[in-house]
């Protein structure tokens, strides 16, 4: 999924998947900013 | 669309394919286990097993994590979910996995509050928008989704929700695949190595498999070429007279894995002495409870379960097929009385399972077009 916006304070990004689908995923274990490529599981980008 | 187009190329499918082609050797019949559920997916939709030489085999592994899930864990899932004032969640998956009487969908149906969720972040957003209730969530699977349970724990216990707990049936992948290697039932010649899981454990973890038993993996992507990619360095390797773990998910898997997510594992969970996996009994060290810092978290030390162990159903031969042993066509049940719709076995539940994605790709024997 692509990084949209990021909520740094809550580790939270919005992000976009390739069909256009938006939801808000934890971004606690990665390195990731607006136009990043994440790899999504169970809501928390893993990679 | 990035990372995916480039991987579904048709032309390089056919080129790696000839290349696997030139380097087995005729007359010797290759096993290869794909560990996770994941590939069993990709190779049954791309049809992947049919531009492979009919001596390389394609064998499924106990990577789908619904499936092995034993009924007793359901049935004491469907008892939490029957508590007074608790909404219980789990994936969508979960809630058709049938337990020893119905799944949770019949217990949703029979009045239960059990709501299904994409990720354990959305259970806690239902515990903080309904404080008079209890939610659980119901945690399964890997190391790919321990650390999402791990971090909603953690939010959980920072923010101080107190009507949120986990029943926790997180479970790892090593001793299994020691269990399988361990195992006479089975002669493998290789893997391709679990590529989510490693995205967190790292290809690290793996090295036992060609130290202490002499096979290659090699952990690879879900898109078709990175499969056919994984099966031909499995077989160079085993041509050149090599076993190593090898990465072909490079873009993706760091060979010591996440290191955050790593962490916020060990602070979380620590493991069970031995856990229950359908079909594979009791392997030591193989799941995951919360640790002492996250008890009170702990759905199981709330509310006391049945923990009945319930054995399969005869007919049922789910234990076999995750143990790669038979088929999903060679089980008595499959596509007449167990299928998708209305599921005997776990195996055939999850779009991860082997008999789902035998039976939604239409693999009712084994036919296979020579290419």
């Amino acid at each position: 999924m692509k990084v949209i916006e990021v909520d740094e304070a809550r580790c939270l990004a919005l992000c976009e998947a390739e069909t256009g689908e938006r939801e808000t995923v934890e971004i606690a274990l990665v390195d990731a900013g607006p136009g990043d490529e994440v790899l999504v599981h169970a809501g928390t980008a893993i990679a | 669309v990035k990372y995916v187009d480039e991987f579904r190329d048709a032309e390089l499918g056919r080129a790696l394919a000839g290349e696997i082609l030139s380097i087995v050797e005729p007359g010797r019949h290759y096993k290869v286990m794909e560990v996770c559920g994941g590939h069993t997916h990709s190779i049954y939709k791309y049809g992947l097993d049919d531009l492979l030489p009919a001596n390389v085999e394609l064998v499924h592994g106990p990577g789908c994590p619904v499936c092995v899930i034993p009924m007793g864990r359901v049935d004491d899932g469907i008892a939490l979910a029957h508590q007074p004032g608790v909404i219980f969640t789990c994936f969508g998956d979960m809630m058709r996995v049938p337990g020893s009487d119905g799944s949770l969908l019949d217990a949703k149906a029979a009045g239960a509050d059990i709501r299904m969720v994409y990720s354990p972040l959305d259970a806690l957003r239902i515990a903080k928008s309904n404080p008079d209730r209890q939610v659980v969530f119901f945690a399964i699977g890997f190391e790919t989704t321990a650390p999402s349970t791990a971090l909603t724990l953690k939010r959980a216990k920072a923010e101080g929700i107190e009507n949120f707990s986990c029943m926790c049936n997180h479970v790892t992948i090593v001793p299994p695949l020691r269990a399988l290697l361990d195992s006479p039932d089975l002669r493998l010649d290789g893997f391709v190595g679990p590529g989510h899981v490693s995205t967190v454990v790292g290809a690290r973890p793996f090295e036992f498999i060609p130290a202490d038993y002499g096979k290659p993996i090699v952990v690879s992507g879900f898109e078709p070429l990175d499969i056919l990619q994984g099966v031909h360095m499995i077989l160079r390797q085993l041509a050149e007279g090599r076993c190593e773990v090898e990465n072909q998910y490079k873009r993706v898997v760091p060979y010591d894995g996440n290191q955050r997510a790593l962490e916020v594992m060990a602070e979380v969970f620590e493991l069970r002495p031995h856990f229950e996996w359908r079909g594979l009994g009791f392997i030591s060290h193989s799941g995951l409870k919360l640790s002492e810092a996250y008890a009170d978290l702990d759905a199981e030390r709330r509310w006391t379960v049945p923990g009945v162990r319930v054995a399969d159903p005869k007919a049922c031969q789910c234990g076999e097929v995750l143990k790669g042993v038979i088929k999903p066509f060679e089980c008595k049940v499959f596509g007449s009385a167990c299928t998708p719709e209305r599921p005997i076995g776990t195996c055939m539940v999850s779009s991860e399972g082997a008999c789902a994605a035998y039976y939604n790709f239409g693999r009712f024997a084994r036919e296979r077009e020579v290419v």
